[in-house]
């Protein structure tokens, strides 16, 4: 939010030659030419593939094989198929459970930390860990904790006096564990984007506030949540990206399985194209969650910039 | 007047239960230091885990207690150094070429008020939102015949495309920061455009740099689907890769597999551990949609 202030105030003035006069001024060119790389980057590694991918779509070829036009055959056959179903409901399930778990989280721990405790600098980052650790490393780890029924979870349980569950064979504790595992790998991501909306909230509001009698939950609700709201939305959006487009968190830790409990449109996508050697049928799976994705985010994305805060 | 005294003391009992308020009493203090120090030890768990296994002797070896001959072992007998070095040059080239595109992109969207510069904001990010494996497909095909199949450069190439958007964010959120003043002075003596951004702004954004180079390298270092779609003969691999199949192959092995995965981990952590005051992912927003 802060550098939003601090934009603003820059943006009255102009650049020379930045494009938005009437007429076309050299300076347009130098910011043509500086942004020109990235543009042919995004081109050539999202555009370009995006028109390949739709083709593909539309064939019934394999990695080697561009195969036969089949028109929208692999769309409706993947819309009549169960799995694909199964998977977009789990995509959902997945999502917003990892949006709001690791929002509430990380904007608890944000909270908490905004207050003078001991050590806070150390936990602060200590709590960063999840989301920087490698999750080829992670779900390494939390496979040894919940693999067999020797593991220590299901050992705990047992201790415990409780049933020890399977959590890699049964569908349920399968679907529980790969969505807390994306909980703790993403809930630094909304620490972090929480502390820095939260930086910037003048304390003078809470005194206000406190002279009104505001209790602490009111003050949370009625002017934390207000004043953040842009950047929470932001950190929803990228957070909805960042989980339906999520492959190793699920793929690592359950390949999708048991019997596809949690398969995820883009596991299926890989599975149907890499293991399946089905590239048409599984472009399709990926450019039906592209489009409804990339229509969502645009939506929202609008409206975030509609939304004078 | 009554009213006015009666307000004071509810806002004086509210004031007891506000968290943060400056003054607040030390037992709270104590209260929300072991409610994070035990948020942090559960959090830290599976951490914990990779470290215990790395350091401790398998079941077939005669030692016991702190070990490091998982470590000896997997260094003599897998290709771990290789793997390393493989991920050690994708990360780096991916981290510079991010911050030499990035830059110049991030002081477009930064400075540049137009149309255009609007729509190339929306291009960033709908490519942003688009999932990996709708481009990785196609490209798997067209790099399959340029030969840039089990090529670093080619997962390089992916990478930078992959982090461009947050990387371009991350620039002009810092660039948003350096008062348009400072290129001013420059233009009126005589600089042009380009060499104000170059020599002015360029030159005062290190944190932003900074910031944008972790990240990429958090991109490039952690990545699996890219690796494992691009990269298919063990000398090619990366370390994801390599714990992937060292792991598949030597599944009893958790002492080997946790050595190989600490040194995986190091990197990312250390660079955390020293750097994480310049990162900052806050900024984003105000790129993203503060326009």
């Amino acid at each position: 939010m802060t550098s939003t202030t601090t934009a603003t105030s820059t943006r009255e003035r102009r650049a020379p030659g930045t494009p938005g006069g009437r007429r076309f001024k050299p300076g347009t060119w130098t910011m043509f030419f500086l942004a020109l790389p990235s543009i042919v980057l995004l081109l050539l590694i999202h555009g370009w593939p995006l028109i390949q991918a739709f083709r593909q779509s539309l064939h019934d070829g394999t990695l080697i094989n561009p195969g036969q036009f089949v028109g929208l055959q692999n769309y409706i056959d993947n819309l009549n198929s169960p799995t694909f179903w199964k998977a977009a409901g789990f995509t959902v399930v997945f999502t917003v459970v990892g949006v709001f778990g690791s929002w509430i989280i990380g904007l608890g721990l944000a909270l908490l930390l905004r207050t003078r405790i001991p050590a806070g600098g150390i936990f602060k980052v200590l709590l960063l860990l999840p989301w920087v650790v490698p999750i080829v490393v992670s779900s390494t780890a939390i496979n040894w904790l919940v693999a067999t029924s020797s593991s220590p979870i299901p050992m705990l349980f047992e201790n415990l006096g409780l049933a020890p569950p399977l959590f890699l064979a049964d569908p349920t504790w399968a679907r529980i564990l790969v969505c807390v595992f994306k909980v703790w790998v993403s809930f630094p991501f909304m620490m972090l984007m929480s502390s820095a909306a939260l930086a910037s909230v003048d304390e003078t509001v809470y005194e206000a506030a406190r002279m009104d009698g505001a209790s602490s939950p009111q003050q949370l609700r009625w002017i934390t949540l207000p004043i953040i709201a842009r950047s929470t939305y932001i950190s929803w959006i990228l957070m909805t990206i960042f989980c339906v487009n999520d492959f190793p968190t699920i793929f690592l830790l359950t390949g999708g399985g048991p019997i596809d409990a949690t398969n995820s449109l883009v596991v299926l996508a890989y599975r149907t194209v890499f293991q399946n050697q089905q590239v048409g049928l599984g472009v399709a799976v990926a450019f039906m969650m592209t489009v409804v994705l990339v229509v969502i985010a645009t939506l929202l994305y609008r409206q975030i910039r509609k939304a004078a805060i | 007047m009554a009213i006015v005294h009666q307000t004071a003391k509810v806002g004086q009992v509210a004031g007891k239960q506000l968290l943060t308020s400056q003054e607040k009493g030390t037992r709270g203090q104590w209260w929300r230091f072991v409610l994070v120090l035990f948020i942090v030890v559960v959090t830290l768990i599976p951490i914990a885990v990779v470290m215990f296994l790395a350091f401790t002797p398998t079941v077939t070896s005669s030692t016991s207690g702190f070990t490091l001959e998982n470590f000896s072992n997997v260094f003599a007998n897998s290709d771990v150094i290789l793997w390393l070095q493989n991920s050690l040059l994708v990360t780096l080239g991916t981290v510079v070429v991010s911050v030499a595109v990035a830059a110049p992109a991030g002081y477009v969207l930064s400075r540049g008020r137009s149309r255009a510069v609007s729509g190339y904001s929306l291009l960033l990010f709908v490519f942003q939102s688009l999932p990996v494996v709708t481009s990785v497909i196609p490209l798997f095909i067209l790099f399959a015949k340029l030969g840039l199949i089990d090529n670093l450069f080619g997962v390089t190439i992916v990478y930078v495309a992959s982090a461009m958007s947050v990387a371009t964010w991350m620039m002009a959120a810092y660039m948003d920061s350096i008062p348009i003043s400072l290129e001013e002075a420059a233009w009126i003596d005589g600089a042009s455009l380009f060499r104000g951004f170059a020599q002015v702004v360029l030159r005062n954004s290190l944190p932003g740099v900074l910031s944008t180079a972790i990240f990429t390298f958090l991109v490039a270092w952690n990545d699996y689907l890219v690796a494992i779609v691009f990269l298919r003969s063990a000398v090619a691999f990366t370390l994801p890769l390599g714990v992937q199949s060292f792991f598949q192959q030597n599944t009893t092995d958790w002492g080997g597999v946790m050595a190989i995965a600490v040194v995986m981990m190091i990197p990312p952590v250390l660079i955390f551990v020293l750097l994480n005051k310049y990162f900052s992912v806050g900024g984003i927003g105000g790129s993203l949609a503060g326009q």
